[in-house]
């Protein structure tokens, strides 16, 4: 038929008149949508043909999200991102994995605190039931129609089977009726059943949960009334009610044996479905700790004798794992305090002096912040070389301008008197920091150095198209 | 981290007196127990040890000492860890000073134990001599600030000086927001006192009255910070 070579997947469209076959279907072939439709409508007057081709249709091809469900290979959860995160550099990453084979952490290896990073829990779930009920009801809009349609072709039908009958032409209306009641209870109860819609069904916090249980209920009684009268023949209506009456008292009778089974069986797979969620995460982690701890504390047992070494280890795992465990990725991507404190990390790496970072509010990198950054990032390595001890840098950012502060308790330099050698660290600081239209200012004493960078918002005119970006958060 | 040793032993009431600081030690970890009895200096006697908030809470109440190195992760009790403790020892909270400490630098746990009372929170990194410092410093009745909390006071509080309209709780003075951003920026107190032109003590007391703010204001913005990390 036809000859393209790659054509989209066979789903069910969200685009639906009933279930959304023909849509998928005229999707899948590149045909109009709407002949897809007169096709079927044609084939289902033939004998009825179209209408098994759409029912199995109907119960054979996967929604749209119902397919990408399936492919997706892992359950969404907000670790896994973390997880596939490359871990921080760390030291001279030599031969450590050597040593990785036996220390697989089983789950009581991941320590006390394991249950404390911020879990995804019962989200990952939530969050995938949201999707896939959030695409019922974004299309909901579009149902109502399909109900007039529905009705429409009811209705029309009723008529032609009174004009039938007038005209004289025996149609048996003592099965038709209850083979109609069969048929569109059938087709109530099935869209209810929907996948789609049981995901809808499941989920807690869905509203008009009751509305899709009455709606079931209301295919049932179809179904059953249509049953019934099929059996009853006759259709007298004294017989029917009575029949009704005992089939629903069976049902109800039914219903209460079971309700409890079911109840239970359901809170079984709640519980399993947790546990999974739970297993998914704690073996996340489980890999987490191997890739980055197990591997530092591998290596820093190989390096015992080596302080310098061993210190730098622990804090360059002290702050991949604090990131990893108190961040939020999200909220510090691409902001002045994740560069500050990269580069303090990079100092730490390379010099192996502890580089402490506050910083009070935050804003979006721009090309002015790196220059910023860039002094900053030489004031650090200048204080971890000379100062020795811990190096503190504070960050602020207010309305109208960012400061960076870096002190170290050194001996201290009289920045009046540097040796020549300092010069392109000051210019690289104080020169930089001018160009871009800040201040830096080195202030020493035998108790300490401190750097200060300032740099405003608004600065000379010809950078100052860069400062759209800086608001505060 | 906080503030170098030696001066403060000078400014503090303890200073020449021939009655030792008592301190109990509540952790959950023996050999960091250990490890900080060890550094800890002559002059600080350790009254007591324990693993757990029933435990801490017991001999708490019964050693009755000037200082509690509290950790801030603690098993047993309801999960409350530290904070747990300090509701458990509400009674004692005049006498007896907590002093947090933690691995986590994290705001909720560093804020939510200053709020249930803590005088300071320190992280576990801190050397001896600056552990035995802070230890009488709060004995002292003073607050121990590292540049962290500082940040995250700035952060909480915002850094625009309060106006005479606004709430005393609500917002911190001029004069506090320079304290505080001076330790944030690694200064000791003596630093700071040199840096403003004011006396140690008047930095205590300044560092004392944002503490007081912290735990006691209810102030709208602070109750967001809060929820937005969790806290509330």
């Amino acid at each position: 038929m036809t000859t393209a070579p790659a054509r989209p997947p066979l789903v069910r469209s969200g685009d639906r008149v009933i279930a959304g076959v023909c849509a998928g279907l005229a999707n899948h072939l590149g045909w109009p949508v709407h002949m897809v439709r007169i096709g079927m409508v044609v084939a289902a007057l033939a004998g009825g043909a179209g209408v098994a081709f759409y029912g199995w249709l109907w119960i054979m091809v996967p929604t749209a999200d119902e397919n990408a469900r399936r492919n997706a290979r892992r359950p969404a959860s907000p670790i896994a991102p973390a997880v596939s995160a490359p871990a921080a550099p760390i030291g001279s990453g030599s031969s450590g994995g050597r040593w990785s084979g036996p220390d697989v952490p089983g789950p009581q290896e991941t320590g006390p605190r394991e249950t404390r990073p911020p879990g995804p829990g019962p989200q990952g779930a939530e969050s995938q039931g949201a999707v896939s009920q959030g695409s019922w009801w974004s299309k909901a809009p579009g149902m109502p129609f399909g109900k007039e349609i529905l009705l429409g072709a009811g209705l029309l039908l009723a008529a032609g089977i009174l004009i039938a009958r007038l005209l004289g032409v025996d149609v048996p209306l003592g099965t038709l009726i209850p083979v109609a009641a069969i048929l569109g209870g059938a087709a109530i109860a099935w869209m209810q059943l929907d996948e789609t819609r049981r995901a809808g069904l499941v989920d807690k916090t869905k509203a008009d949960q009751a509305g899709g249980w009455a709606r079931l209920a209301a295919g049932l009684a179809l179904v059953v009334a249509g049953v019934l009268v099929m059996v009853s023949g006759s259709g007298s209506w004294e017989q029917t009610w009575l029949a009704l009456l005992a089939s629903v008292a069976v049902l109800g009778g039914v219903a209460l044996v079971l309700l409890p089974w079911g109840l239970k069986f359901w809170r079984d797979l709640e519980t399993e479905r947790a546990g999974r969620v739970r297993a998914t995460e704690r073996a996340e982690i489980a890999a987490h700790l191997h890739d980055s701890v197990l591997q530092t504390l591998a290596l820093i047992q190989r390096r015992a004798g080596n302080e310098h070494d061993v210190i730098r280890l622990a804090r360059a795992q002290e702050r991949e794992l604090r990131a990893w465990l108190y961040q939020d990725a999200d909220k510090e991507s691409g902001k002045l305090s994740e560069s500050v404190k990269a580069a303090a990390a990079e100092v730490e790496d390379a010099l192996g002096q502890a580089v402490e970072v506050v910083s009070v509010g935050d804003c979006v990198m721009t090309q002015r912040h790196d220059a910023l950054v860039q002094a900053a990032r030489e004031a650090m390595l200048n204080a971890a070389r000379h100062g020795g001890g811990t190096v503190s840098v504070y960050l602020e950012v207010v309305d109208d301008a960012a400061e960076v502060f870096i002190k170290d308790r050194g001996p201290g330099f009289d920045p009046d008197s540097v040796p020549p050698d300092r010069l392109g660290v000051r210019e690289s600081i104080i020169g930089r920091m001018n160009r871009h239209g800040g201040t830096a200012a080195i202030i020493s004493s035998p108790d300490g150095t401190e750097v200060r960078l300032r740099l405003p918002v608004t600065a000379a005119p010809a950078v100052a198209n860069h400062t759209n970006g800086e608001a505060k958060p | 981290m906080t503030s170098p040793a030696p001066e403060t032993r000078a400014g503090t009431p303890t200073a020449g007196n021939p009655r030792p600081t008592r301190v109990v030690i509540v952790d959950d970890h023996a050999i960091f127990r250990s490890g900080l009895k060890a550094d800890l200096d002559p002059d600080i006697v350790v009254a007591g040890e324990a693993g757990t908030v029933e435990e801490a809470i017991a001999v708490i109440a019964a050693q009755r000492p000037d200082v509690v190195l509290l950790d801030v992760h603690l098993p047993g009790g309801r999960g409350g860890g530290g904070r747990e403790v300090l509701a458990g020892s509400a009674p004692l909270l005049g006498a007896t000073r907590f002093l947090a400490l933690s691995v986590s630098d994290a705001a909720e746990d560093v804020v939510s134990v200053i709020r249930a009372g803590a005088r300071g929170y320190v992280t576990k990194t801190i050397s001896g001599e600056e552990i035995s410092a802070a230890v009488r410093r709060v004995a002292g009745g003073d607050a121990v600030f590292s540049p962290r909390l500082a940040g995250f006071v700035l952060d909480a509080f915002g850094t625009a000086p309060a106006d005479i309209a606004d709430d005393e709780l609500d917002k911190l003075s001029a004069r506090e927001l320079e304290v505080m951003r001076l330790i944030a920026r690694g200064y000791s107190y003596k630093e700071v006192a040199k840096e403003l032109f004011i006396s140690i003590k008047t930095v205590e007391t300044h560092v004392s009255a944002v503490l007081r703010k912290l735990q006691l204001s209810s102030r709208h913005e602070l109750t967001r910070w809060a929820a937005e990390r969790r806290l509330l």
